[in-house]
């Protein structure tokens, strides 16, 4: 717990910061697009990269498992391409985008803790060629799933 | 201030565990698409292994071909957890709810599961705890009495939690149950001294205990089983 605070401070020197209801910071990247099934993705051209953000790592539990997805499987704005375990729960994970799977982190099999450690880094999960760029416009901006998380925290 | 949340429960009695899993599917699918509200299924499921998406059939530790010679059947299904069993006598609860409306994330919903059935053997003066890390369900020291493995998909939850009663323990013997070696599984009428009442009491309580746990403000019991046990597609 610790480490992560640790962690989370580092980021948010360089990145804006969510304080959840319960004063425990979610780290949300500044230059991120998110979903609201709590997915991040990093464009770069017509390639972009994702996973799930802190708030979600946080909200799973300890992830023991992470389904992957081929290469070369069509993934879809909204739709899940595939799933974690953590606690004894599998939670299918959704896809910020549309396009086509060209490499996964296949360092999530050994070592699935990365997605809850380093959620926008080491624990990135696809990378896809884009068939539809535009469809980053339905997406949120930090300032955005900020709030949003908030929102979604007071509910309980 | 939230506006009230109801729970509508079905008690089906005992279910075969592939028409659990479509009456499930039928009801997930209503619950996305707001047709029902919050749903809770309450049965049993004959002699029946189940795996989990990891299918760690390792932990099965007698051929599969010798499961009919002890009446049993096996699933693979897509919740999270690893090997387990269910069988008569054993309380089994499968919410269908919307983890988004209330916020909750798997962990918490997880961690509420739990403490539904600590509180219901609290009623029969059992004091059950948490399992550790990576020891998810209820124990009474280190004997586990309650199991859990869900699926959560676009917020919505199913498959659930498994209480032990007083199911025949045996069967437990040919699984490394849960995947964790070197632990027993106990049972309510093993734990407790208590006169276990009728079971559909039994399953009465730990249904209430499940509402009281998730806050809801309403509790409507589903009369007629049959509305949902009758499925367009019988398998």
């Amino acid at each position: 717990m610790a480490l992560r605070l640790l962690w989370a401070s580092r980021v948010a020197s360089h990145l804006r910061i969510s304080v959840a209801q319960r004063g425990f910071a979610s780290a949300v990247l500044k230059d991120l697009k998110y979903a609201d099934s709590h997915e991040w993705v990093k464009i770069e051209g017509n390639k972009a990269t994702f996973g799930i953000t802190d708030h979600a790592q946080d909200h799973l539990g300890d992830v023991v498992y992470v389904e992957l997805p081929e290469l070369g499987h069509s993934v879809s704005q909204g739709k899940s391409f595939g799933a974690v375990e953590s606690v004894k729960a599998t939670s299918d994970i959704n896809s910020p985008v549309s396009g086509t799977v060209v490499e996964v982190n296949k360092e999530l099999t050994e070592s699935p803790g990365l997605v809850n450690s380093s959620p926008y880094e080491q624990g990135w999960i696809v990378k896809v060629e884009l068939s539809d760029a535009g469809e980053a416009e339905k997406l949120m901006d930090s300032d955005k799933y900020s709030k949003f998380c908030e929102e979604e925290d007071a509910k309980h | 201030m939230r506006s009230p949340r109801t729970l509508e429960v079905w008690r089906l009695g005992t279910v075969n565990y592939l028409k659990s899993l479509k009456i499930q599917d039928k009801l997930v699918s209503e619950r996305k698409s707001h047709q029902i509200p919050d749903t809770l299924l309450s049965l049993e499921h004959p002699p029946t292994y189940t795996l989990g998406k990891r299918r760690t059939d390792h932990n099965l530790l007698i051929p599969q071909s010798q499961l009919t010679k002890i009446g049993a059947e096996l699933h693979y299904t897509q919740r999270g957890g690893d090997i387990t069993f269910h069988g008569p006598h054993q309380a089994i609860l499968y919410p269908i709810i919307s983890l988004r409306s209330i916020g909750f994330g798997a962990r918490n919903y997880v961690e509420t599961l739990e403490r539904s059935m600590i509180e219901f053997a609290s009623m029969y003066g059992v004091r059950a705890r948490a399992g550790n890390k990576c020891e998810t369900g209820v124990w009474v020291g280190d004997r586990k009495i309650g199991a859990i493995g869900v699926r959560i998909s676009c917020g919505i939850t199913c498959h659930g939690l498994a209480f032990n009663i007083d199911p025949d323990l045996n069967y437990f013997e040919h699984i490394v149950p849960c995947g964790i070696a070197d632990k027993e599984v106990t049972s309510l009428r093993r734990e407790t001294d208590a006169l276990l009442p009728k079971e559909e009491v039994i399953h009465k309580q730990l249904i209430t205990c499940f509402a009281k746990a998730f806050s809801y403000d309403d509790v409507v019991w589903k009369e007629d089983p049959s509305f949902i046990l009758d499925t367009k597609d019988d398998g």
